[in-house]
């Protein structure tokens, strides 16, 4: 029933479909993801949703698509205010979406698959109903799919297809895409634009979520560009230029990080990134990497064919949106994932092949991109996450291999005191620590290795202001010591004011490799965004 | 959610809430343990037993005088060790639901010391250690399948089980056999039994060697890098490996340890137990110990020193019940105690699912409000 009367609706409404007014989202550890977002969508209309990592793009969406409440703010319709208290109520109204990693049973054929999506408590399910339905769709849409194979036996792109004819067959009004291209080969995407180009002449609202410069202007009819939960650009594709909106999306200046996970503390007084005084000492070469390539999980080449060096003494910084292959590389030369082809070496000894404590032991220290699954072991105690990793080291370890605790307690009060980690005691759980006291207690305990490099993956990801900054003058102060540092972060602001030297990596490969004086914000976008720049 | 706050009922249902949830795991056993009673009481009563005199019956019989607190720890004492197998590969991250066959193998083990002449001391000792090794090799089947094809532990443990059984039931009727008496197998030399501790019941030294195991697997577990890798790779694998540590390796070393542990269970059910000193056909003293061992593994929360109390109540609870079936005019059967491990075993669960309440009623609420909206739904379709 309802699709009808949506459908009746949107023909004879006011021109929209949705509009999301004055949306503001503060998730419950104070950070901000929206605000006062305005956006409407249309029906007949591809709306390209471009920003960085964490403007806020997912978070709308989620808002748009029930899984999220608004803090302020209002959905309405033509018909008036929405609200969704699920995405499957959502769903009924006529709202799709297609997440990143799809929510399909890999058991399951593509029959099934669907008619799970319409499974409903105490209703009997009829497959044969389901099967006849997607042939319909099939044959309206062009999209096909092998139907009685496990989905887990389909390319990536045949996947994603299930998942569309998946949401399709719900006859929604607004798709929503998040990241759709990331997972295809180019002929896949072709295929995918093809079809999104004939759903949209169907008088369909489609929501493309991206951070790909070129597909937004190859498909998109309007673009909305946040920036740090803000919409900051709502412009036809036609009178824009792709320097224009790398400029929208990341801003025009490396200034304050004022916007960005602001704390809502009235005391929050925003911080400025510290930029080193000193210029960069340069020393001998640390880390030598050539012609690496690394498997990703879905993707053959994640990592594809890298060479660069880091030095003693300086901060080496790769930029880029995430999913471009920087977890792939850390985790490679951490010895978490085996490479493909190509060497690393530390002092020129082979780490490649080598497991994680045979590396630490050459002078690798490693703040892992994900504290929680990596860093810690979260039911453990202060004391016990101190030593992870460097538990067999001779001065925690006695006779027999039994662990001198005392030795380790004073280790770690030590600890406590010099990184400022607020804990009731060594014999706390980790998780009873907050974001930020955790990330101290990683990087003092990598920094304790007195390494000769620090590979630091998204060091300050959800952090308050201050213990980010302290993070960040930590890494330099180890920078100022001789010490090589590999920062892969998302945050463009900290790479740029961190980094004396700066690669903006995509899809595998260095787009750049320059000082970040000799690069402007307009330059790094356009590079982030998979857009070469001449000269 | 904010409609719950204001109902002072709800307010009342988190307190109690709070309470329950913020529980020392100790206490938590402890209600387990005083619920299962009740369940058992109530059963009872249903069945027409009066529930106080069989309770009377079940603690005299338990810890009533010497012989029956003796008789409580020697029943406790294999469960010791087939807990501390159950434990340590828990901690390691890892169901081994084994330690019933390992058992049966380390018994059979042990038995293997009659066919050979040793001085006293060293004989008992070569004895415990043919029943360790035994159980450790046996363990070893299922975990190497685990790290080399990847296949469940919970599924090739049980297979395992079933074949050591039916293996030590043809090796009881057929290979260890006592040619004077076919019922079991041979007896245990008198040079390497443990020597019996209170005259006159079945507690023998083995006690000892429980008890010191069980300290032992602490000491490992805490004091140790190993200890400490094992329980690193349980918790969170994906950061042990960040910390170098060889989830492989920590896999294989607990699987070991948990297979020395019930392989000296084994060990304390034949050179430990009199008056028989053999493994009887059908393996009457043995079967069970295994699985038993998960329950007092888990009352004790998988702690060596909580495990060595929790086995102290699941051997009063199994001597007792003896006494009990046999007391009065209308005595409760002895499956009435089994009864209540069952219960005590389910309302281990009772912190967790409170702790999981609010997410339990949130869909709860969910499925009232899908089959509201659907009400209209279906009528207009009719």
């Amino acid at each position: 029933m309802s699709q009808t009367s949506n459908r009746s609706d949107t023909e004879k409404g006011d021109g929209y479909f949705l509009r999301a007014e004055g949306i503001s989202k503060i998730y419950s550890d104070g950070t901000v993801a929206l605000r006062d977002a305005t956006v409407e969508l249309r029906p007949g209309e591809i709306v390209g949703l471009l920003g960085e990592n964490g403007a806020g793009k997912t978070t709308l969406t989620k808002i748009l698509s029930g899984l999220l409440p608004p803090t302020r703010g209002r959905v309405v319709s033509p018909r008036g205010q929405v609200k969704f208290a699920s995405p499957r109520e959502a769903l009924d109204f006529g709202i799709g979406m297609v997440h990143q990693h799809f929510a399909l049973v890999g058991t399951f054929t593509a029959v099934e698959n669907v008619a799970l999506s319409h499974e409903r408590p105490f209703v009997p399910l009829t497959l044969s109903a389901t099967r006849e339905r997607l042939e319909g769709l099939m044959a309206e849409s062009g999209l096909k799919v092998p139907l009685d194979v496990p989905v887990e036996k389909l390319a990536v792109g045949e996947q994603q297809r299930v998942e569309i004819l998946k949401v399709l067959s719900q006859n929604v009004n607004l798709l929503i895409l998040d990241e759709p291209t990331s997972v295809l080969t180019p002929l896949e995407v072709d295929e995918l634009f093809k079809l999104l180009r004939r759903l949209r002449d169907e008088g369909k609202a489609i929501v493309l979520i991206t951070h790909k410069l070129k597909e937004v202007g190859s498909i998109t009819d309007r673009v909305i560009v946040l920036r740090k939960g803000a919409v900051v650009g709502d412009v036809q594709m036609a009178e824009v230029t792709k320097e224009e909106l790398a400029q929208l999306m990341v801003g025009k200046e490396i200034g304050t990080r004022a916007a960005q996970a602001v704390e809502l503390s009235t005391d929050a007084i925003p911080v400025p990134i510290s930029r080193h005084k000193e210029e960069a000492k340069r020393g001998s070469g640390v880390l030598h990497v050539e012609n690496l390539s690394v498997a990703g999980d879905t993707k053959s080449k994640a990592v594809d064919g890298l060479t660069f060096d880091v030095f003693g003494g300086e901060i080496f910084g790769i930029a880029g949106v995430e999913g471009n292959g920087q977890t792939e590389l850390v985790e490679a030369l951490t010895g978490l994932r085996p490479a493909m082809e190509g060497t690393a070496t530390i002092h020129e000894k082979n780490i490649l092949g080598l497991d994680p404590r045979q590396i630490y032991k050459l002078g690798v220290a490693h703040i892992p991109e994900d504290r929680w699954v990596l860093g810690l072991v979260l039911p453990f105690t202060l004391a016990e996450n101190a030593i992870l990793g460097v538990h067999r080291w001779e001065e925690f370890r006695g006779p027999l291999s039994i662990l001198r605790w005392g030795k380790i307690n004073a280790h770690v009060r030590a600890l406590m005191e010099r990184f400022e980690i607020q804990a009731t005691g060594p014999s706390a759980p980790a998780k009873s620590l907050s974001g930020g006291n955790q990330q101290k207690l990683i990087v003092g305990r990598e920094l304790a290795k007195d390494p000769a490099i620090v590979i630091a993956s998204q060091p300050t990801r959800g952090l308050d202001v201050g213990a980010a900054q302290y993070i960040r003058d930590t890494l330099v102060e180890m920078r100022d010591r001789g010490r090589a540092i590999l920062l892969v972060s998302a945050d463009l602001d900290e790479v740029l004011a961190l980094s004396d030297r700066v690669a903006i990596m995509y899809e595998g490969k260095f787009m750049a490799v320059a000082r970040p004086e000799e690069l402007d914000r307009q330059k790094v976008g356009m590079l982030m965004g998979g857009v070469g720049v001449k000269g | 959610m904010t409609t719950t706050d204001v109902r002072p009922r709800g307010r009342w249902v988190r307190g109690v809430h709070r309470t329950l949830t913020g529980l020392h795991p100790a206490l938590e056993s402890v209600l387990a343990a005083v619920v299962g009673l009740l369940v058992g009481a109530v059963l009872m009563y249903i069945w027409g037993y009066d529930p106080w005199r069989a309770y009377w019956a079940l603690l005299r019989g338990a810890f009533g005088g010497d012989y029956e607190i003796a008789s409580s720890i020697a029943r406790g004492v294999p469960l010791i060790f087939t807990a501390l197998t159950f434990s340590i590969c828990l901690r390691a991250g890892m169901f081994n639901i084994g330690a019933e066959g390992q058992m049966y193998i380390g018994a059979a083990a042990a038995v293997c010391v009659a066919y050979f002449q040793l001085p006293a001391g060293l004989h008992l000792f070569v004895g415990i250690l043919f029943a360790a090794v035994a159980g450790a090799v046996w363990s070893l089947g299922p975990a190497l399948l685990k790290l080399t094809r990847g296949v469940s532990e919970v599924i090739s443990t049980i297979m395992f089980n079933w074949i050591s059984r039916f293996l030590v039931f043809y090796l009881v009727a057929f290979v260890l056999v006592d040619p004077r008496q076919a019922q079991r197998t041979v007896r245990i030399p008198v040079s390497a039994r443990f020597p019996i501790l209170v005259q006159g019941t079945d507690l023998s030294y083995a006690v000892f060697m429980a008890v010191a195991f069980a300290l032992l697997v602490y000491v490992v577990l805490w004091h140790t890098a190993v200890g400490y890798e094992v329980r690193a790779a349980g918790l969170t694998p994906t950061a042990a490996r960040y910390g170098g540590i060889s989830i492989k390796r920590t896999m294989l070393l607990s699987f070991a340890l948990g297979g020395v542990a019930a392989g000296l269970a084994g060990a304390a059910t034949t050179m430990g137990l009199p008056p028989t000193f053999a493994i009887i056909s059908g393996l009457p003293e043995l079967m069970n110990l295994g699985f038993d061992g998960m329950a007092v593994a888990m009352v004790g929360r998988n702690h060596p020193i909580g495990i060595l109390f929790a086995a102290l109540f699941f051997g009063g609870l199994n001597a007792g019940g003896r006494v009990m079936q046999f007391y009065g005019s209308n005595p409760v059967p002895l499956e009435m105690v089994r009864v209540v491990m069952g219960a005590i075993v389910l309302a281990m669960a009772i912190p967790e699912l409170i702790r999981l309440f609010p997410a339990l009623a949130e869909a709860g609420r969910g499925l009232a409000r899908t089959i509201a909206r659907r009400k209209p739904a279906t009528e207009e379709g009719a």
